[in-house]
């Protein structure tokens, strides 16, 4: 199998790869020493340990933020190089990223309208209604709940 | 006239079309009278047709008649039309004549039936399949025709589908036709590959093509398909459950026409069988067997009806038999006889379930002679029809039959001439048990009305089959050859096929004498246990009754297994991997205190494992293919 | 929609575009920028239906724009754009043809349920027609890297789709898990390209096809990893056991119109890559990766068939039934003919309208909250609304090949195709598991037709008031079903398509076969 030969670096790598992680995992566990501690157990979190828990669903709008943060990125990535040879592509190039900038464009304006940069609690455009004393416990009881029988 | 002949199936179309439409607002009786009348009608059409056809030299009788291209792929061109031919004629006068009367027979049947419209819509559709089955002229039609018989059969069995014992009986009838559907499906494509064509004519013609192997395993296939439909071993259990039916739809479908679609494909793919003499062994030692096991079984019924069902499967039998020896005239002679008299019997026995308010069990019956005249005498001459006893109809088909069977083999004349003895004695034994001895059922029925000959609707019928059953001895009588009618009119399809010119005057007695024999024989042993026992365990053994434990069998070895590989299989994918991790992961997560349903983590890995096994297995079977 | 990726500063070669072939594309996406557009400026949510009768304008522009592009291609010849990279021949512009229909009958459905779920906007609508150019993109794809864009557009909406009852766990769960395992199923992908790639030194199929014809490798290892890598991710696409394991979660936990829209436009979509790559790129191999399908075709069969039989829900029954046609689409693979492609394109036409009126109706059965869908929630459903109970057995029986249903041709077509190409034992298989699947679809056709009273343990979580408490129960079940009248058009065009197809073939027969690859 002369050919598989040119492959021989990325199956070492490969075999590099495995034995990497399974030697630090390995070596963590005989080595480290384990004294368990409610604090260490304790989900990590940015800022202070919550002293309570929040009376409401954590609002996902960081992740919202996160994910628009990307689809400009990824333009900005595609108009990077446009820019680069903008001379060279000419009004085919001038045309094809205006149609690009378009549909970021609209789909900006459609993020916008469906409440995606809005702070603050609430006036959602649309609301699927949070229920009032709702927390974490009761948010996995619920999804129990409706995945499968009423207990 | 002969083009007219497209009005034979189109006729109970159109009832199907009218009934299925605005049955229920035609009500009963009108929508019986409708279905009845496009019957009568489409017999009407097969005599003007059959009369037209006898205009025409014997060699000249085939006529196709082309409707429409269906659909053309490739070389596949599947047209629908019709074959008028001396055989596909002579099906279609038998098939709607006994509908006819059967649709008659039903009006009274099931007067005060909430279904009443339904019932004479899937009647009619029946009758159109069964048609588009005998007269197409290609074989895909005629497998949809096959197919459609399955479906009104499923319906028919089904049709009071509130009793479990009906719809299951309805699926049972579909498990195993579609066993048999299966094989007759591979046939076709095994023939449209070698020959390219699935018109009867080019195939016929194309026979040469096929290799010797091919030919039998086209035979044995379609007659795989042959032996669903007709109920032979091993695929004969249906059709006692199929008597969950009405009475109609036994007399009809699972006596007179449908279940002798098998015999009649046979004999419409004489050529092919010509062509693979090991495959003719086949059918003929398969019907035998079937014929032997099938009498010996209905020796041993208590139910009215389940005795001529066995019956019905035993003659189904001795047309195989007759098919598989070469002696087609002698399986389409059986044939019209048996669709005579069976229907004849059945209709007695609907008469006689009729009037004892749905009582089927023999051993409740008794003395109804002094009852219902009229159905006694029917059913005595189906009796001594089927028995074999000149000069009924039975008689000469069976005695053709069995000479052929010993040109072939002795030994399939033995088995033959032993069933014959057997089926004389068990109809006598049904006889005895329902029209003779003591009336049993008197305490059963505290103030019930005494059970009476059925109305006129249901008698006519009766009287008309007890006729044909007599007189269709003269559809074809071995006296003399310008006797031979059926013979002469179907050897255009089927050749020369009968053996009895072999043989001189001297042995046509003989095999004559020793088929009276063997009904006087049977008759005679019926009547001596039967006429004043009611009970003799010992001549009704649990192993016949249970009809050899072949289905018990099936329902042990290979239904409750193949329930277990499906809930097997579906334990594994679903109750195993996923409720399992479910808890699992359940537990985990909760510490056993609430009960979560559902965690994704659990079973999506597991999901993922099973795709990377399967990567496994194919990266390494392809790459152990790499050449190096 | 992106050639630049191809662009190299020094001797930069701009790719000619034919837009119009791409034109029903475009159309889709250009509707879908309309779409959300209005949805943005309209200051007040629209009401479902004005997004629906927008989708079926823009899916119906696309199906008009396809059909002049099938009359270009059937007068004028086939060609290829965009750097060959995309094939514009009777092939990609019959699934064109089917995706834009798909598309026209799932905004029909989704909209009636939408509406009965309280469901607003236009996400619906705008997530399926880019799922829907995904799919005409991997129909007309050329090129495996443009395939793989093409599974990711066409992927990537279904997934948010089969989540987009946001209320329901179920639909979420089945959206999480669709979207890990096809991840993961792109991931495999993308290797198997690399794989073949590295192989054949191409990514376009021709290309590829036309190394192999001219060279003999010699050691070809990594070109059948490549393969079977590839053949993978095919098979999860169109759920081929056993990459078929996510089908029966995802498709009961999807919203049920969904279902139907999954199952109909992610086999087609799926499927007419699948036969591009390998009938049209990889024939001189077939030695080699036939025997794969051979045996990924019976099990998918005789597996989707078995299991089907134990399921008591509807929805994960016809999941385990969508499988099992699947390995019908594959026996026409398997035959590595021109016949036994166009034998899986008609398949695949009948079954997308097979199976989005079957979910439809399972819509509706599901009632408010889309959650009845105990094989129970059928029993008596004639005497609720005997015209939904015909429709449904219609639609059930053509899905067990009923003759004069396109359900019927679609299997005797493949069958044919299989028998012709000499494989006669996967025919038999396929045949015997048509037997066995027969016997689920009758089940429900049975149910509904019986008139036994449903169980009141069915309803036993909604206890009536005290005292007659038992017998409003057993009644409740048997109340009349209300079919709102978009479900009804959708029902209509399904089962229309379904029964006119099938008692008249041959306009969809000469369709599939004229049907045909450009390099042949």
């Amino acid at each position: 199998m002369g050919s598989l030969d040119s492959y021989l670096p990325i199956f070492v790598l490969l075999v590099l790869g495995v034995l990497f992680a399974a030697l630090s995992i390995g070596v963590s566990r005989l080595l480290g020493p384990r004294r368990p501690h409610a604090a260490k157990g304790a989900p990590y979190e940015c800022g202070i340990v919550p002293t309570n828990e929040l009376p409401r669903r954590f609002p996902v709008r960081f992740y919202l933020i996160a994910m628009i943060f990307v689809i400009f990125d990824i333009e900005i990535i595609f108009l990077f190089p446009w820019a680069v040879i903008y001379d060279q592509l000419g009004r085919f190039g001038l045309v094809e990223v205006i149609v690009f900038a378009g549909a970021v464009f609209v789909s900006f304006i459609y993020l916008v309208a469906d409440g995606a940069l809005d702070w603050g609690p609430a006036r959602r455009a649309r609301s699927f209604g949070s229920e009032p004393g709702r927390t974490t416990e009761s948010a996995v009881r619920r999804v129990g709940a409706a995945g499968g029988r009423a207990e | 006239m002969l083009h007219f002949a497209y009005l034979i199936p189109l006729l109970p179309l159109a009832g199907f079309a009218l009934l299925s439409l605005a049955g229920k607002r035609i009500g009963n009786p009108v929508a019986g009278w409708i279905a009845t009348l496009v019957v009568a009608a489409a017999f009407a059409m097969s005599v003007v047709v059959l009369v037209s056809l006898f205009a025409h030299a014997p060699e000249q009788r085939l006529f196709t008649q082309h409707w429409f291209t269906w659909f053309r792929v490739d070389r596949l061109s599947v047209d629908v039309g019709l074959r008028i031919d001396p055989l596909s004629v002579t099906m279609a006068l038998f098939v709607t004549g006994v509908s006819a009367l059967i649709h008659l027979y039903s009006i009274g049947y099931m007067e005060h039936d909430e279904d009443f419209a339904k019932f004479f819509c899937y009647l009619n559709l029946f009758v159109f399949s069964m048609l588009m089955l005998v007269l197409s002229s290609n074989l895909l039609v005629t497998f949809f025709g096959w197919e459609g018989v399955g479906v009104c059969s499923y319906l028919l069995i089904a049709f009071w589908f509130h009793r479990p014992s009906a719809a299951s009986a309805g699926k049972k009838a579909m498990i195993y036709n579609r066993i048999g559907d299966a094989g007759f499906l591979v046939a076709l494509f095994l023939i449209f590959e070698r020959t390219g064509s699935l018109d009867y004519s080019t195939v016929f013609a194309r026979l040469g093509r096929i290799s010797p192997t091919d030919l039998v395993a086209i035979a044995l296939l379609l007659f795989l398909g042959a032996v669903g439909k007709s109920a032979q071993i091993p695929l004969f259990p249906w059709l006692a459950d199929a008597m969950e039916g009405p009475t109609p739809v036994s007399a009809l479908i699972h006596a007179a026409t449908m279940v002798t679609a098998g015999v009649y494909l046979m004999c419409r793919i004489n050529p092919i069988l010509h062509a693979a003499p090991d495959a003719a062994h086949v059918v003929a030692w398969v019907g035998v067997v079937t014929a032997f096991v099938a009498a010996t079984i209905g020796c041993a019924q208590t139910d009215i009806k389940k005795v001529l069902a066995y019956s019905t499967v035993s003659q189904l039998g001795y047309m195989f038999l007759a098919a598989g020896t070469g002696a087609y005239v002698a399986a389409i002679f059986l044939m019209l006889a048996h669709a005579f008299y069976k229907a004849l019997l059945f209709l007695s026995a609907g008469s006689v379930v009729h009037a004892m308010d749905g009582e089927q069990d023999l051993k409740r019956m008794g003395a109804l002679r002094a009852f219902m005249p009229v159905t006694a005498v029917t059913f005595f001459v189906g009796w001594l029809s089927i028995a074999g006893v000149p000069p009924f109809s039975g008689f000469w088909a069976k005695s053709d039959v069995l000479e052929n069977a010993w040109a072939v083999s002795p030994a399939l004349w033995a088995i033959g001439a032993v069933t014959a003895v057997l089926t004389a004695y068990y109809m006598g034994r049904e006889f005895f048990l329902v029209f003779m001895g003591d009336p049993r059922w008197q305490g059963a029925r505290p103030g019930g009305e005494e059970p009476r000959d059925p109305g006129w609707v249901m008698r006519v019928p009766l009287i008309v089959l007890a006729a044909c059953s007599f007189l269709g001895l003269f559809i074809d009588l071995p006296f003399h050859p310008t006797w031979t009618f059926l013979e002469r009119w179907l050897q255009p399809v089927v050749g020369a096929s009968l053996a009895v010119h072999h043989y001189g005057l001297a042995e046509l007695w003989g095999f004559g004498l020793a088929d009276v024999a063997f009904a006087v024989l049977g008759i005679a042993m019926a009547a001596a246990v039967w006429r004043a026992a009611v009970n003799r365990p010992r001549l009704e053994p649990r192993f016949l009754f249970m009809a050899w434990f072949i289905d018990w069998s099936y329902g042990r070895f290979v239904a409750r297994p193949g329930a277990l590989v499906s809930s097997f299989a579906s334990s594994v994918v679903e109750a195993r991997v996923i409720d399992g991790a479910v808890e699992g992961a359940a537990r985990l997560v909760r510490g056993g205190g609430e009960r979560l349903r559902r965690v994704q983590t659990g079973y999506v890995r597991t999901y993922a494992a099973v795709f990377v096994g399967g990567i496994v297995i194919l990266v390494a079977y392809l790459v152990t293919r790499a050449g190096s | 929609m992106t050639p630049f990726a191809a662009l190299a500063p020094a001797g930069l070669a701009i790719p000619h575009i034919d837009y119009t072939a791409l034109l029903p594309e475009l159309i889709l996406l250009g509707g879908v920028l309309v779409l959300i557009g209005v949805s943005a400026m309209t200051p007040r949510r629209l009401p479902t239906g004005v997004y629906a009768t927008m989708t079926v304008a823009i899916a119906a522009a696309a199906l008009v724009a396809s059909l002049r592009l099938w009359r270009d291609v059937q007068n004028h010849g086939a060609f290829t754009t965009v750097a060959h990279s995309v094939d514009v021949d009777g092939f990609a512009v019959y699934f064109l043809v089917l995706v834009s229909c798909i598309l026209i009958v799932a905004a029909i459905i989704g909209s009636g349920y939408l509406r009965r779920e309280g469901i607003a906007g236009c996400e619906y609508y705008a997530l399926a027609l880019i799922s829907g150019s995904g799919a005409m993109l991997m129909a007309s794809a050329n090129d495996l890297i443009f395939i793989f864009l093409a599974l990711e557009v066409l992927s990537i909406p279904l997934y948010v789709m089969a989540g987009f009852d946001r209320r329901r766990p179920t639909s979420q769960e089945a959206a999480i898990k669709y979207f890990v395992l096809g991840a993961f199923s792109s991931a495999v992908f993308v290797y198997g390209i690399a794989l073949v790639y590295g192989a054949t030194g191409s990514t376009n199929l021709p290309e590829i096809g036309a190394f192999l014809a001219h060279n003999v490798i010699t050691a070809n290892g990594v070109l059948l990893a490549g393969i079977a890598l590839l053949i993978v991710g095919f098979s999860f696409k169109v759920a081929a056991v056993p990459f078929h394991m996510w089908t029966p979660d995802v498709y009961q936990g999807a919203p049920t119109p969904v279902t139907g829209f999954m199952a109909a436009l992610a086999k087609a979509g799926g499927f007419a890559a699948f036969l591009r790559v390998f009938v049209a790129t990889f024939p001189t191999l077939r030695g080699d990766w036939q025997p794969v399908i051979w045996a990924l075709a019976a099990l998918t069969l005789v597996g989707g068939a078995i299991v089907a039989l134990a399921q008591r829900d509807v929805k994960r029954m016809l999941a385990y039934s969508s499988i099992n046609h699947a390995g019908f689409v594959l026996i026409g693979l398997q035959a590595v003919t021109t016949k036994g492609v166009a034998a899986s394109a008609y398949y695949l036409f009948a079954y997308a309208f097979m199976v989005l009126g079957s979910f439809a109706v399972v819509g509706v059965v599901g009632a408010k909250g889309d959650r009845r869908h105990d094989l129970e929630a059928y029993r008596g459903l004639a005497a609720r609304n005997p015209v939904l109970a015909t429709v449904f057995s219609v639609l059930l029986l053509a899905q067990a090949g009923v003759p004069f249903t396109t359900g019927f041709f679609a299997k005797f077509y493949v069958i044919a195709a299989s028998v012709g190409a000499h494989s006669y034992a996967l025919a038999v298989v396929a045949m015997a598991s048509a037997a066995i699947a027969v016997f689920f679809y009758l089940r429900v056709v049975l149910l509904m037709y019986s008139t036994q009273p449903a169980d009141p343990g069915d309803e036993a979580t909604t206890p009536g008031p005290a005292g007659g408490g038992v017998a409003t129960l057993v009644r409740i079940p048997v109340g009349r079903l209300v079919v709102q009248p978009s479900i009804a058009l959708g029902l209509a065009v399904s089962v229309g398509v379904t029964v006119v197809f099938g008692v008249w073939p041959q306009p969809l027969i000469d369709f599939t076969r004229a049907a045909t690859f450009i390099f042949h």
